[in-house]
């Protein structure tokens, strides 16, 4: 229940009503009055004071002002007139209800209208803002534009001032080239025609000597300082090669022609390679520590093969694909051996496996797949597969067209190919 | 990488542009005048020259010489300032010098090489340097050949790969070093990286070095004086500039290098009234205008006492974007303080002015 606060005094104006509430030690804020056209309450729990107005009034306009454990209403009256008394006295209860609720309701009205009000102007304002912005920014653009206009203008009529000089300056020189030219042929016909009769010369010599005269000294001048530039130019270089070599590269190709992403591919496949082992090492627990080094193997292998023993080689090498089986020269080199020993189906298996691991195709590893290709050429002539066999050398030869022993094996397999289809 | 104030940066302003029916590969004034050439290709695929004079807001087209093959290079340096020669180097390797007053016969030709002559230059004329008027080329058959216009038929000096070597194509190749009589100095950018300088006097390979991508452009600052600076531009937006004056036993020449443009750096030009400022080209249609600044001490001591360079540094004062178009030639004036030529490939030719050149 709360507490009503009763003790108001109040005096009125005819247009005002000046109602004072003490609070009884009960702190107010704002929010604990609540006024409308016709009600008026002050709510700070657990007091409470509730007033319906005599006479509406304007409760915008209408002021509170809290200080001293008081409240000091000022109420303008809608209707200048005297009051009987603040309150309506018979207020029935629901009077009041329905008074109080069209209270709450015209208050929660006014203060929609205040936001949609307080959005309207604030989006006018910003319109304005944006526009008077955009003004500053094309009178700075503007301001620019003038001063390089400006600029072009002055520049443009230095450049006419210039060119002017430049035309004088030209046409001055003109004609004092033809007087040079008439000059220069001056003294080269005295020297050309110093055994012709002497009474030619100086008749053209007068006619000259005027020109020569009203020129002055400039033109005398020039002449001279031509000859000694002539004289001081030095003879022609004396004719010389010189050598020149261009930087190296890993990939013999620019920058900008390289295929460096296969490349590194490949480069990357190769140091896998590397690093694989077989761990089948139950068999060769009993082997030597350099015997389960595929490489080691490899030039074992080698070294076999150069001797001529073939089945040797093999052993070499199955031992060493056994322990690491993506290292590519090890069945190229065994697809040798294995053409020597005419073991031809193993020597195309080979090689095919070979050409498998020498993927991606880049500059490096162009031997070995040349390699590859002439020996599965070779074991499938020898099988009289002519046909398969001329494939891998062309595909050899595409891959190096400089190679002439190329040339010459895959002319023979085409001559074969040809005296077969006659003979059959 | 600092950029100067606002107002008193150097602006470049586009003067007037001229639209071509044809290719243009290059672009030069001509000394003492206020003309300019085009030299290019046109659609039927010969060569032309067309002679330009400048006249308030337009160019007036003065002269246009047709030629058998197309035209891809062409250079002023070699003759004297009277005389006004140019000489070109077109599609087939011939270098052919014109006199433009009477264009029907050249004063000196020779079939210079098995391919196209991608760059010219000339040295010993219009009054700058001294010793002989000298004109090298260098092709895409690898080869760099020096030129005396006296002495028909063979070059003077000829820079070819070893025996079995496979070649490189030149791209371009500059004159430098020429403050006196005999010394006289040749740098050739290939295509692979590599960079070269002879040296003509001693017949000799004097320093290379490769920067990577294929070199499009290389100047000296001064073609007349003591080697100063060297700047060389490639594929890939990078260009370096190398300090000339101290070589070092094995590390050569001390070099800056700047990454500028997202695309190829086409030519590059120094200012002829200021050897510290020049302009880039790019192959997005802008231009860029740099300076060099020198550095507190250009010679220090390495740990063996042998001399060394310090390069500087390199700032951009402006940058343009002129064009959609790769502007693949460039020339400044030689008498008005910024005024420049430059060619794109999208047809046109503009005159551009720099201004504020003075302040800097």
């Amino acid at each position: 229940m709360p507490v009503w606060l009763r003790e108001h005094s109040w005096r009125q104006t005819l247009g005002a009503v000046y109602l004072s509430l003490p609070l009884r030690g009960a702190r107010a804020t704002p929010a604990n009055i609540f006024c409308s056209e016709q009600y008026l309450k002050v709510s700070i729990p657990p007091f409470l004071f509730e007033a319906i107005l005599y006479a509406p009034i304007d409760d915008t306009n209408s002021t509170a002002k809290i200080g001293n454990g008081n409240i000091f209403f000022t109420l303008y009256k809608k209707e200048p007139a005297m009051w009987d008394s603040l309150t309506l006295a018979n207020a029935g209860k629901e009077k009041l209800q329905y008074l109080r609720e069209n209270a709450v309701l015209k208050a929660q009205e006014k203060a929609k209208e205040e936001t949609e009000a307080k959005k309207i102007a604030k989006q006018e304002h910003k319109k304005c803002a944006l526009e008077a912005t955009m003004k500053l920014e094309e009178a700075q653009r503007k301001r620019i534009e003038d001063l390089k206009e400006k600029e072009r203008q002055k520049v443009a009529k230095e450049l006419e001032f210039w060119k002017n000089q430049q035309k004088d300056a030209d046409k001055y020189k003109s004609v004092q080239k033809k007087g040079e030219l008439h000059q220069e042929k001056e003294p080269l016909k005295e020297r050309k025609n110093e055994t012709m009769s002497k009474t030619r010369i100086p008749n053209e010599g007068t006619s000259k000597i005027r020109l020569k005269s009203t020129k002055g000294c400039h033109g005398s001048s020039s002449i001279f300082s031509q000859n000694l530039k002539e004289e001081r130019l030095p003879a022609p270089r004396a004719a010389a090669t010189i050598e020149v070599t261009f930087t190296p590269r890993v990939f013999p190709t620019a920058l900008r022609e390289s295929r460096v992403a296969e490349e590194e591919e490949w480069l990357h496949k190769q140091a896998e390679a590397r690093r694989i082992i077989n761990s089948d090492l139950s068999e060769l627990e009993d082997l030597k520590e350099e015997e389960k080094n595929p490489d080691w193997l490899k030039d074992k292998g080698n070294k076999m093969f150069a001797m001529g023993n073939y089945l040797g080689a093999v052993n070499a090498y199955n031992l060493a694909v056994r322990l690491n089986n993506k290292l590519p020269l090890l069945y190229l080199n065994r697809a040798a051996c294995h053409l020597k020993l005419r073991n031809l189906h193993k020597a195309i298996e080979d090689s095919s496996k070979a050409l498998e691991l020498l993927t991606p195709p880049v500059p490096d590893n162009k031997n070995a797949r040349v390699k590859a290709h002439v020996r599965r050429g070779t074991a499938f002539c020898q099988l009289e597969l002519y046909a398969e066999g001329l494939q891998d050398y062309e595909a050899a030869l595409k891959i190096d067209p400089g190679n002439i022993n190329i040339e010459k094996d895959a002319e023979k397999i085409r001559h074969l190919i040809q005296e077969t289809m006659q003979s059959s | 990488m600092s950029v100067a104030a606002g107002p008193e940066r150097p602006q470049v302003v586009s003067h007037v542009q001229q639209a071509l029916n044809y290719t243009v590969f290059d672009c030069k004034w001509v000394p003492r005048s206020a003309r300019l050439l085009c030299l290019g290709s046109a659609a039927r695929g010969t060569g032309l020259i067309q002679l330009y004079e400048l006249h308030g807001a337009r160019l007036e087209l003065l002269r246009e010489i047709e030629k058998p093959k197309p035209i891809k290079c062409g250079t002023f340096g070699a003759t004297s300032l009277q005389q006004r020669y140019l000489a070109t180097g077109d599609f087939d390797g011939n270098l052919n010098v014109w006199n433009l007053e009477a264009p029907e016969i050249p004063v000196y030709s020779v079939k210079g090489h098995k391919e196209i002559i991608n760059s010219i230059d000339g040295v010993g004329g219009l009054g700058i340097g001294e010793g002989a008027p000298e004109i090298v080329t260098g092709s895409r058959d690898g080869t760099v050949k020096v030129w005396d216009p006296r002495q028909n038929d063979t070059p003077v000096a000829n820079m070819e790969p070893v025996q079995g070597e496979s070649k490189r194509d030149c791209w371009t190749v500059a004159f430098g070093n020429a403050y006196n009589q005999e010394e006289r100095v040749v740098c050739a950018g290939y295509d692979n990286g590599d960079i070269k300088l002879f040296d003509l006097k001693t017949m000799s390979l004097r320093w290379e070095t490769n920067i990577k991508n294929g070199v499009c452009s290389v100047e000296f600052d001064r073609k007349d004086i003591n080697m100063n600076k060297l700047v060389a531009t490639s594929l890939e937006g990078k260009f370096h500039v190398f300090d000339m004056r101290t070589q070092h036993p094995t590390k050569g020449f001390a070099s800056v290098s700047e990454k500028a443009q997202k695309s190829t750096i086409w030519q590059v030009r120094h200012l002829p009234q200021n050897r510290d400022i020049f302009m880039t080209s790019g192959g997005s249609g802008s231009l860029h205008l740099w300076k060099y600044e020198y550095p507190a001490q250009r010679l220090k001591k390495d740990s063996e006492g042998s001399e060394m360079g310090v390069a500087g540094s390199v700032s951009l004062l402006q940058n343009v974007t002129l064009s959609t178009q790769p502007i693949s030639s460039l020339d400044w004036s030689p008498d008005k303080k910024g005024l420049c030529v430059c060619g794109a490939f999208d047809q046109t030719v503009r005159v551009l002015i720099v201004t504020k050149l003075n302040n800097i």
